[in-house]
């Protein structure tokens, strides 16, 4: 086996449970279903253990067994959980990942630079747990009944009574005397393993004096079990009456629906359902091959027209296995044949491969426009339909490979439950997150590197945004901030939205700031939309108190270049008093575009189809800024003017209509060429910035023509259109 | 122990094993057929084993059901040994001297 | 690297093949050489009427002078892009980053592709120089480079890695991750970039 790739996949699995154990911690008094929620975290902490454990992480192992302990407990509701313990266990998850991202960077034994850290934690987890001896659960976290479990064992007195030992049941054959052994020795034997807490012994078997034969063995022997040791172990005890006696053994703490729990838990695996008994403990190899055979028997008989029992039942008869845990065991199999086929559907990528496979869908892409256009340019009749039936193709294949890189962004804005409930404890305000457009997608590597922006802009929206609970009330609005996560597409980008319901922006403030740091002329008129973008200059902050969090100054402008980096573009609108909402605008894609060609003098630049409304012939006046298109203004954009591209015009224009949002703007071009697909080549960071320019493409020609970015072209025209329209 | 009842006495003494596990038996139930109360001297056991405790706990519930009385004395370690270990005590209800 | 440089030198599908062909076959012979490039090999070329040489171990391949997209609202130093074998790569006018008039294009002219390493977090970067003419490559011993002097050179001091002295002749080397510089030349480019109205 190789080790290094099952480490791996150790360590992005437990990144993934931790993540399920964090969304469920911050979610569960959310949750319609608690006791589902609370058994989800547990599970997340009893599967990283055992995996833990297969690796020997011995660390991982120690910590997560602490935890799980005191998941068990909420689970039994012994404990409460309230929000201490789930800042707590949320500690104790950012601790776990910490152990993770250390075994990432091959470092196998606990980090002692975190020791002290993690000693704290466990201490504060053992608090807890001590705690619930003298506190019984009876809180608002409760689980709730679940009916017809019972506790085995259970007295029906204190919680701890048999509960923690095991039980060991024995009824030895008639023949073990004659055989030369003595059930007293065995027990002897077993005493040596641990403590006989409790053992009735039962002559029920006795029959009446005269039918006694005195070398025949009769008793039985109920007995709980105080021990370390495992089931094999005990069994091992009586290894060599197996023969001749009946031995049960139910593990400590044995709550029926612990098992139940406990098989659902387990690491998934195809197993039949003698597997997953055997795996629970609830029976062994042994008695499993018993059952076996006993069905196996009932095969073989000839003539018998009854179906062999399913293993189930006949474990259920054979007294080994309580009813219920045997139904666990059928709907875990059950859930495990479901979820093969559902993993079956699903496949690890490495994101190398990906990226390989769309750079090669990129050559064909290019490959395949210089076929077609040798095949236009020799006039081959039979070749042009090849050629267009192979971009068809290729055209479809690039889609699919676009596909693949394309994740919703509903796991990257769940992240951020948890950075809200941490920040808004740390300031102390109460502030809720709401998040729409989960399915909205993206590709991965924008949805990557859109996080930290993101994450600095919802941290500045609560910190800056969402005044504190008593200015909230006092402006008469609810207590409870809310912050608010939305991402959808239009023209063939992602815009996501970040809004506060807070105080707005001040745009006088930030006039005054501005002007103070000399970034711009206290005499100009500036849009309120330019004011607020005043925000995005480096070095600029309008609060007042730096906190731990922003205002520093570095945020804002980071978060712009960032998003720029991306191609995208960001915007931000605000009432004062109610709130503000940040917009950023990210292509859909990074690799490939369907675009329109265009030519200017001697270049050719492509126009992202997504954005163009229609094309029209039409002449334009020298001096002419805008038309009447059907009624409305389309303000122009010159491309030769504003690319101070040399040549005289050419009389005979085409003006393509771009649509970005509402607004609405024709650029003004000499001549259309037609649509044409093909893989976005990124431009030099020399180039960056060339505002108007996104990249550039390869033509069939061999020739570069660069891609417009229409988002920038239109904020050219973004003020005339508002001067226009006024 | 009833005060009018006539008190017999059994001594079992030696190894109480599956090797005269039949025989005293047969002899216990004989002694207890025989009286209303009897009384089992376990000074002498040496050792006692599956076998031998089957035979006293049988005699116990023959004398239950014949609505007489066994009582148990003068345990020897031996005994005393199996009896904690299996918690005989509340089966048989006598009284247990620690040596 | 020898066998781009090989089929740069049988000539492009458009232009001429002859540009390079009298000295690039030099250069070329000894590009493909036995060793390999050494760091004490540098390739001599001409702009704007003056001798420069960049230390070949930079250099990945010398092409002609082809169709090249202006690229709007960069400094005239920055002449445009072209395809690379299906890359975007920027070239460069030496002699106008060198402040004088952009570059005429003749039979000779060349583009130069390097590679350079930019700043210490910033992966490498292929780009090409636009230079009139490539001469030989010479061989420079480290004991015949001298400092440059500190003032009256004809291009700025820091673009200038040492004078070597080769075949009697002085040759001015370059600095080439200076002159070709992105972080210059996107500061150039902001204060060239018109402000938006």
């Amino acid at each position: 086996m190789n080790l290094d790739a099952a480490l791996q996949t150790f360590i992005a699995e437990s990144r993934e449970l931790l993540e399920d154990m964090e969304n469920a911690l911050l979610n569960v008094d959310l949750a319609c279903d608690t006791g589902e929620a609370i058994a989800a975290i547990f599970r997340a902490a009893h599967t990283i253990k055992g995996s833990a454990g297969l690796f020997s992480l011995d660390h991982i192992v120690a910590f997560t067994h602490v935890v799980e302990s005191l998941l068990d407990e909420v689970r039994d509701c012994r404990v409460v959980l309230n929000d201490e313990m789930i800042v707590l266990l949320l500690s104790c998850c950012d601790f776990l990942n910490g152990m993770i991202d250390g075994l990432a960077t091959g470092n196998f034994e606990s980090d002692p630079d975190t020791k002290a850290e993690g000693e704290m934690l466990l201490a504060q987890l053992r608090r807890h747990m001590a705690c619930a001896c003298e506190e019984p659960a009876e809180g608002a976290l409760a689980i709730p009944a679940e009916p017809g479990v019972e506790r085995i064992g259970d007295g029906g007195g204190e919680e701890r009574g048999d509960n923690d030992f095991w039980h060991i049941s024995l009824r030895f054959g008639r023949g073990v005397l004659q055989n030369g052994m003595d059930p007293i020795a065995f027990l002897r034997y077993l005493a040596k393993l641990g403590t006989i807490k409790a053992i009735a012994t039962l002559p029920d078997a006795l029959p009446l004096a005269e039918d006694m034969d005195a070398e025949l063995c009769y008793l039985g022997f109920e007995i709980a079990f105080d021990s370390p040791a495992d089931k094999e172990a005990i069994e091992g005890v009586f290894e060599f009456a197996a023969d001749d006696c009946d031995i049960r053994i139910i593990a400590p703490r044995s709550k029926v629906s612990h098992y139940v729990d406990l098989i659902r838990a387990l690491p998934e695996q195809a197993a039949r359902l003698g597997d997953i008994l055997v795996r629970c403990g609830s029976v062994t190899a042994r008695e499993l091959e018993a059952a076996l055979n006993q069905q196996h028997a009932g095969e073989g008989a000839p003539g018998e027209a009854a179906p062999p029992q399913p293993l189930g039942s006949i474990l259920v008869e054979g007294g080994n296995v309580p009813p219920v845990v045997v139904e666990a065991a059928l709907a875990k199999q059950k859930q495990v044949s479901d979820q093969k086929a559902q993993e079956s559907r699903s496949i690890r990528i490495d994101s190398e491969k990906l990226d390989k496979l769309i750079d090669l869908v990129g050559e064909l892409i290019i490959a395949g426009a210089r076929a077609n256009m040798i095949g236009q340019h020799i006039q081959n009749a039979e070749l042009q339909e090849c050629t267009s039936i192979l971009s068809g193709l290729v055209e479809e294949v690039r889609d699919a490979a676009l596909e693949l890189r394309m994740v919703k962004i509903g796991a990257t804005f769940n992240r951020f439950q948890r950075v809200v409930h941490d920040v808004a404890r740390e300031l102390g305000k109460d502030i809720g997150l709401i998040v729409s457009g989960e399915d909205a997608e993206l590709d991965k590597t924008v949805v990557e590197k859109i996080g930290d922006p993101l994450m600095h802009l919802v941290r500045n929206a609560m910190d800056h945004g969402i005044e504190s609970g008593e200015a909230r009330v006092a402006a008469g609005k609810p207590a409870k901030g809310m912050i608010k996560l939305n991402a959808f597409h239009e023209s063939g980008s992602i815009v996501i939205e970040v809004s506060d319901d807070g105080g707005g922006l001040r745009k006088d403030k930030i006039f005054a700031k501005a002007v103070e740091r000399g970034l711009v002329d206290p005499e100009r008129k500036m849009s309120d939309s330019e004011i607020y973008n005043l925000i995005f200059e480096a070095g600029f902050s309008t609060a007042e108190k730096i906190t731990n969090l922003s205002g520093r100054g570095v945020g804002m402008d980071v978060v712009k270049r960032n998003i720029t980096a991306l191609r995208g573009s960001v915007d931000i609108g605000s009432r004062e008093g109610q709130g503000t909402t940040v917009t950023v605008r990210l292509p859909l894609t990074l690799a490939i575009i369907d675009g329109f060609l265009v030519q200017v003098g001697s270049s050719i630049f492509v126009v992202p189809l997504d954005m163009i409304e229609e094309c029209i012939e039409y002449a334009t006046e020298p001096g002419q800024d805008y038309c009447n298109l059907r009624g409305q203004v389309l303000p122009f954009i010159r491309l030769r003017q504003l690319f101070r591209i040399d040549g005289a015009c050419t009389r005979r224009e085409s003006i393509v209509v771009l649509k970005l949002g509402a607004l609405r703007a024709g650029l003004v071009v000499d001549t259309l060429l037609g649509e044409f697909q093909t893989v976005i080549k990124p431009l030099s960071p020399i180039f960056s910035e060339v505002k108007c320019i996104s990249g550039s493409t390869i033509l069939g020609s061999g020739e570069v023509a660069l891609i417009v970015d229409v988002a920038a072209l239109m904020h050219t025209v973004g003020g005339r259109a508002a001067a226009i329209a006024a | 122990m009833s005060a009018n009842a006539a008190v017999s006495q059994f001594a079992i003494d030696g190894e109480f094993t599956i090797y005269r596990a039949a025989d005293l038996k047969t002899e216990l139930l004989d002694a207890l057929r025989k009286t209303q109360v009897l009384e089992v001297n376990l000074g002498g056991v040496t050792e006692l084993d599956t076998a031998g405790l089957q035979v006293l706990m049988l005699a116990k519930q023959t004398a239950h059901a014949d609505k007489r009385e066994l009582h148990l004395v003068a345990h020897s370690p031996a005994v005393v040994e199996i009896f904690q270990m299996l918690d005989l005590g509340a089966f048989f209800g006598d009284a247990v001297l620690i040596h | 690297m020898s066998n781009l440089i090989q089929s740069a030198v049988n000539g492009n599908s458009n232009g001429n093949g002859g540009g390079i062909a009298a000295y690039g076959s030099n250069a070329l012979a000894v590009l493909q050489g036995s060793g390999g490039p050494l760091p004490s090999q540098y390739l001599t070329f001409l702009s704007g009427a003056d001798t420069y040489a960049v230390g070949i171990l930079h250099i990945k391949e010398i092409i002609e002078y082809g169709s090249l997209a202006t690229v709007p609202m960069m400094p005239a130093c920055v002449r445009g892009v072209i395809n690379l074998r299906g890359a975007v790569v920027p070239v460069m006018d030496l002699a106008a980053r060198f402040g004088g008039a952009p570059s005429g294009i003749s039979k000779r002219s060349c583009i130069v592709i390097v590679e350079v390493q930019g700043a210490e977090d910033e992966c490498k970067q292929v780009l090409g120089m636009l230079v009139d003419a490539v001469n030989a490559v010479v061989e420079i011993a480290a004991g015949d480079i001298e400092q440059p002097p500190s003032f009256g050179t004809r291009i700025r001091p820091d673009f200038i890695a040492g004078i070597g002295k080769a075949g009697g002749k002085f040759v001015t080397l370059l600095d080439i991750e200076r002159v070709l510089s992105t972080e210059e030349i996107v500061e150039l480019a902001r204060t060239t970039a018109p402000a938006f109205a």
